[in-house]
């Protein structure tokens, strides 16, 4: 049992990272099989049996764990092939879901519809029955509406159902007999069901019945795909440990993972966060800020004290999703970001893309339309014959002709001044991307590493960084597979959470600790479950809380000890300042009373990680790693220059690379402009930096 | 100097990242529920004479006064503008929208030159006058309106004027209007600094050239939408109803617009005079009215700025009720928009028919407020959970269910049901789709909504405000009206009180429910021509009745299967023809 396995499957390529236990590790990439995922997946590990010269069923002895992140749900919401779902919701109030609260994102747009229900009005079934605030019975429960529901959602061949009742979060009397009754009449395991207040008992009925039938939507393609996983790994005799990457960067079980579907909506990019952590602290950073740059679309998140920002105000497709994920800003920019231009006679990029059918014109597939790749290749960042290593040709020409016909000449500008436009907001609009992570909340981007991912990432990082004055870039050796390999460092990690409204001044105390114990409970027989044993459990304690009359919650974390003590008081003594850097200031002075509204806890099970070998230490100087001079438009300058092309794979720990230069690896480019230089650390990961910053960044990398 | 076209976008998208951030620290500061819960609230840039940079709209009947009120600050002060100056603005006598929509500007300085301004504004719980909130029907002046703030520096170069500041908020009734205040001036404070930061990388002649060159190249953009109307005089009137004083009153806005080749001129000058009462437009809410309602017939990514404006001109005489002369009330103008909209949209609907939408829901409103004897304190509760009808439907799409009124377009938000029971004493029993309340059409128009609730608590007053009651949204090109707004308290004892548009009702007993009813949206279109299909699947989902199915749409359907009856359905709209 040697290696460990991150397996990320994207929308063109899945990605591995195999690592063994002797430190080494190997980057695959096959094309990504949507219809069933797990052939790409598989075919993938036959690869590595294959580059080994012994059977799969050998290779698999050998595999002790797989972290994969799917993304089967998030593409059965995107599109619309999730289970047949219905309903059981509150009389009166069956309209929820659809309504969102009665926003319409683009107010001048009136040819922009509403968002189709995931469940349609016929099958959100009212029941009589009614709670009041504070979980009263105030309506009780009509039972026969139950089993009338029952019999539609037979008739109507509902594959999945949800139950959410107003005001359950405080009691979940009526929902747990709606769930008998359902049981009982439909059988246990089938229909796929989700209970409001088990699944996600939280205060706002919006956020809850969204979120629960989101779970159910999702639950039985994800059940189904797990499964035939499963089979299809016990068949070539896989005896390991398989975990599935969940939103909030954590990973899970695949029985759990299985029960609570809508954890992985958002999975997507939640591992980058978590290899970001890793490839910045072997520095001795406790921040930073990592993107990622693919083909469609581009991921920013931010990093303090080694923990990633948790939101509860995601969205799928525009419809609600209330867990704790990662605050991941993601915005349609991409190698394949289209640029045009408007009526006004302004230069845009993006949000369409040219996806990778037909792809950038210099794909040559038949597209016409310039796109951020094509800039890359005419300004001389990307190199015809040697992308992804020379396996996709590209046609200059054709990208040419783009960028003349639809930029050049509308604007009345030279061709490459319009790619040198492109190349440029395309970087400003990521820019406001980061800024959106950073800035938004309160952070200074210039205080934090940037770590770079992703195949197009590092053409792009140097400008961004210049638009945001961040001096200091980190550019992982594991950049093309960035997400594949953060998956191998996540821990596993669940989240809890109960309503509580209350005014502090009137907090029972009794009350608040058993909530905690309860969930408590609840968390170690998960993380039992799943193998971890008591002694290596984390356990994170958070207040959700806010002035009297706000709207807007603060989360505050409070201690094991605070906790024991029931001292209330230390926390509130935290939530002053917290408000304050958030907003701008505080009403400690004012003393307006504060409420506590939800309590939460987060619970990790450690896993253990796989270790990087640590390359030895080569002399300054990287020309041994030197390929060609090749001519590369160095924007600031605003002309072509010729400048020293490495290759990526021949540089070595301790190698200095002076901006101007490319450096070349088979799934990425690196583009460092005059401003930067870069320096190899002994992870293989590239240290890119502002050359005023010299002294400090090789203290830093190389310790001295 | 050169233009750096490139640079333009840069300074377009960046102008908008800015008004952006400033709109999340209102949206997350506030405390009153209409500025944090329904974001009734906007921020913006403005150069150094206070023309537009970019906004962020939220609800963008407020926004398009924040310009011309800047400019008359600038004239206002003239030489005594100074770096680290707050100043405070609500008055509609120069250029405020609405009495209750207090705005903060703060100047922006580079090296001692003014080069521009960062401005928000909030609609706040109180701005003193006759009556708590400041809707007050019985008002005929300003002054049993609000505290009238014409432009005053509550800071200057930096400095508390403590004097100034407790004048203001010894006129306000609560608290909150002074933290949400504070964060208004927090708002500005980040566009300043963003500003700042842009100006001292690109220097400022850099900055003022391309900001010249982007004005000018969004003016062509809309130039070129205009373009694609055909010349010609375009007329169209509308009424507003009671204006809170003389039962069946009733108001004309009549508007005509002339498009010639690349400009527009909308001319309210055969509109009605003003009324006696609250029910009065200002200068700027009315013309915000105009704009947002025409910008929703031109391409919606145009980058909003001065440029925008340039080609559209807005006549509206004083002394007619969108343009009240002192001192008139006027509390009640922002809520003329849904009128001054129908106007435009009938005007216009005979030069481009397919851009505009039938008639759209317009607003009426509850406020209640008491004791709440769980907190042993008192509340208040802005309606937004019910006020939100549906919209017109236009050529090719539905209009769009639960949206509310036009002046704020989906851009404000309905409570959440659970937070709404922590907050106020009520206990909400209904709040669902209005089945047969939209206008029927080749393409429906958008759904309304009924609300019910249980009213608890002691000492209850509820308001309404608004329109909509005695006339329903018109369909456009055979296709069919929608429903009338109800707002009715069903007392314990039985009696059933229905309230007027302008209403204030004391001592409702606790156990009172209140009903409203949202109206839907207009219809577009023949609704002969809507597919069967479509009609049979919203029988199903209950939002048609059978009958309203055969009755408007001449579709026949199966009340066991929801199955179109084919051969019946072909002979009823047969015969029809």
């Amino acid at each position: 049992m040697q290696y460990k396995i991150g397996i990320d499957v994207g929308g063109t390529f899945t990605d591995f990272l195999l690592t063994s236990k002797d430190g080494s590790s190997e980057i695959y990439k096959v094309l990504s099989t949507p219809d069933d995922p797990s052939m790409g997946l598989m075919e993938g590990l036959a690869e590595m049996a294959k580059a080994r010269n012994i059977s799969l069923k050998e290779f698999i002895k050998d595999v002790e764990t797989i972290v994969h992140g799917t993304t089967v749900t998030t593409n059965a919401v995107l599109t619309r092939r999730g289970a047949r779902t219905g309903l059981l919701t509150t009389k009166g109030l069956r309209d929820a879901l659809e309504m969102r609260r009665g926003i319409r994102e683009e107010q001048y747009n009136n040819r922009y519809t509403n968002v189709e229900p995931l469940v349609p009005r016929h099958l959100r079934f009212p029941v009589e029955e009614r709670l009041d605030y504070k979980g009263d019975i105030v309506i009780p429960l009509r039972e026969e509406d139950i089993f009338d529901a029952a019999k539609l959602f037979k008739k109507e061949g509902i594959e999945a159902i949800a139950i959410c009742f107003m005001n359950s979060f405080a009691n979940d009397a009526h929902e747990s007999i709606a769930e008998k009754i359902i049981e009982q009449e439909l059988g246990k395991s089938s229909p796929y069901l989700t209970v409001s207040s088990s699944f996600f008992p939280s205060i706002r009925f919006y956020d809850r019945v969204s979120t629960t039938v989101l779970n159910s939507y999702v639950g039985p393609i994800l059940k189904g795909y797990i499964r035939s996983l499963i089979n299809k790994l016990k068949d070539v005799g896989f005896k390991g440990v398989l975990l599935i990457m969940q939103s909030n960067g954590g990973v899970v079980s695949p029985q759990i993972a299985m029960d609570k579907a809508a954890v992985t909506l958002l999975s997507g990019p939640a591992a980058g966060p978590v290899a970001g952590i890793e490839y910045t602290s072997v520095q001795g950073y406790d921040d930073c800020l990592t993107i990622d740059m693919g083909g469609t679309s581009f991921d920013a998140a931010l990093i303090k004290d080694k923990t990633p920002l948790v939101t509860t105000e995601g969205e799928i497709n525009r419809l609600r999703i209330a867990l704790p994920m990662l605050g991941i800003v993601t915005i349609g920019a991409g190698g394949g970001s289209i640029g045009w231009v408007d009526e006004g006679g302004l230069l845009r990029m993006g949000p369409q893309s040219a996806g990778s059918k037909p792809g950038p014109a210099c794909y040559d597939l038949g597209g016409e339309l310039p796109t951020c790749t094509d800039a890359d290749l005419v300004l001389g960042y990307l190199d015809k014959d040697f992308f992804a290593g020379g396996k996709i040709p590209l046609n200059y020409e054709r990208a040419e002709r783009a960028i003349k016909e639809k930029i050049a000449t509308p604007l009345g500008m030279n061709m490459v001044e319009a790619a040198a436009g492109m190349y440029r907001v395309i970087n400003v609009n990521m820019a406001s991307g980061v800024r959106e992570v950073s800035v938004k909340r309160g952070h200074d981007p210039r205080e934090f590493p940037l770590v770079v991912a992703g195949g197009a990432g590092p053409v792009h990082a140097c400008m961004i960084a210049l638009e945001l004055e961040i001096p200091v870039m980190v550019i992982p050796k594991e950049s093309s597979i960035f997400c594949a390999a953060g998956m191998l460092m996540s821990d596993l990690k669940h989240n809890f959470v109960r309503t509580y409204s209350t005014s502090l001044n009137k907090l029972n105390k009794k009350k608040f600790r058993s909530m905690f114990n309860e969930m408590q409970k609840e968390a170690t027989e998960l993380l039992r479950s799943e193998n971890i044993p008591e002694r290596s459990i984390q356990y994170i304690y958070s207040l959700d809380m806010r002035y009297v009359k706000q709207y807007h919650e603060v989360n505050v974390e409070m201690t094991a000890d605070e906790l024991e003590r029931g001292n209330i008081e230390s926390v509130v003594s935290k939530f002053h300042p917290e408000h304050n850097r958030l907003y701008g200031y505080s009403l400690e002075e004012v003393g307006t009373p504060i409420e506590l509204i939800n309590l939460r806890l987060t619970s990790i099970g450690k896993t253990t990680k796989p270790k990087f070998e640590k390359e030895k230490h080569d002399k300054l100087d990287p020309s041994d790693a030197f390929k060609k001079k090749r001519k590369v438009y160095l924007p600031l300058k605003g002309a072509f220059e010729e400048i020293p092309v490495y290759d990526g794979h021949r540089l070595r720990y301790g190698n200095r690379v002076e901006g101007p230069a490319v450096i070349e690896q088979v799934n990425t480019t690196t583009f460092v402009t005059p401003e930067y230089n870069i320096l190899c650390d002994k992870y293989g990961s590239y240290t890119m930096y502002l050359k005023t910053k010299e002294k400090e960044i090789k203290k830093k990398v190389v310790g001295v | 100097m050169k233009i750096d076209k490139i640079l333009v976008s840069v300074f377009q998208r960046r102008f908008k990242s800015i008004t952006e951030e400033m709109s999340i620290v209102l949206e997350k500061t506030t405390r009153s529920p209409i500025l944090c819960e329904a974001k009734d609230f906007v921020t913006g840039l403005y150069d150094g004479k206070g023309k537009m940079l970019e906004q962020t709209e939220n609800l963008p009947i407020l926004s398009f006064s924040l310009g011309p009120v800047c400019e008359y600050i600038v004239r206002y002060f003239g030489d005594d503008i100074h770096a680290g100056d707050v100043i405070f603005h609500n008055d509609v006598f120069s250029m405020g929208n609405q009495n209750n929509d207090v705005a903060v500007y703060k100047p922006i300085f580079y090296k001692d030159k003014l080069i521009a301004w960062s401005a928000s504004k909030g609609h706040q719980a109180d701005v003193g006058g006759a009556v708590a909130g400041g809707y007050n029907p019985r008002a005929t002046e300003v002054w049993q309106e609000t505290l009238r703030i014409p432009p005053v520096k509550v800071y200057e170069r930096g400095k508390l004027r403590e004097d100034v500041w407790d004048l203001i908020f010894a006129n306000i009734r609560f608290d909150i209007v002074a933290a949400d205040m504070r964060a208004q001036i927090g708002s500005c404070v980040v566009g300043e600094r963003g500003v700042q930061k842009l100006v001292e990388k690109y220097g400022l002649k850099v900055f003022e050239s391309h900001k010249e060159y982007l004005f000018d190249s969004t003016e062509k953009m809309m130039r070129a939408e205009i373009k694609t109307i055909p010349n010609g005089v375009y007329r169209g009137e509308s009424s507003v109803y009671y204006d809170g004083r003389t039962p069946g009153s009733k108001y004309k806005i009549r508007v005509k617009i002339t498009v010639e080749d690349e400009e527009i001129t909308f001319d309210y000058s055969d509109t009605d005079p003003q009324t006696d009462g609250f029910v009065n437009g200002t200068y700027t809410s009315s013309a915000s009215a105009t704009l947002l309602t025409f910008l929703q017939m031109v391409n919606p990514d145009m980058p909003h700025n001065d440029g925008m404006v340039r080609p559209v001109k807005i006549i509206i005489p004083e002394g007619t009720i969108l343009n009240a002369k002192y001192p008139a009330a006027t509390t009640f103008g922002n809520h003329l928009c849904p009128p001054n909209a129908d106007a435009i949209i009938r005007a216009l609907s005979h030069a481009i028919p397919k851009r505009v939408t039938a008639g759209w829901n317009q607003l009426l409103c509850y406020l209640t407020s008491g004791f709440d004897p769980r907190k042993k304190d008192s509340y208040v509760d802005i309606g937004f959970l019910g006020l939100k009808g549906g919209s017109g439907a236009t050529h090719g799409v539905d209009g769009y269910d639960h949206i509310g009124m036009i002046d704020a377009s989906g851009g404000v938000l309905d409570q959440d049901y659970e937070m709404f029971e922590q907050q106020t004493p009520h206990l909400l029993l209904h709040h669902e789709y209005w089945p047969d309340s939209a206008g029927a059409g080749q393409w429906r128009g958008g759904l309304g909504v009924e609300t019910k609730f249980k009213i608890g608590g002691e000492k209850t007053k509820v308001v309404t405000f608004g329109d909509g009651d005695e006339e329903a949204p018109f369909g456009l090109f055979e296709g069919k009206t929608a429903t009338l707004n109800k707002i009715e308290l069903q007392y314990p004892d039985g009696k059933v009180y229905k309230t007027t548009s302008k209403d204030l009702v004391e001592d409702v007993p606790k156990g009172t429910i209140l009903f409203q009813q949202a109206g839907g949206g207009g219809g577009y279109g023949n609704p002969y021509l809507r597919r069967p299909a479509q009609v049979a699947q919203e029988v199903k989902n209950g939002i048609i009745s059978i009958e309203k199915a055969k009755e408007d749409h001449g579709v026949v359907i199966n009340p066991e299967t929801f199955e179109v009856d084919i051969k019946e359905t072909e002979k009823i709209r047969k015969k029809e023809k």
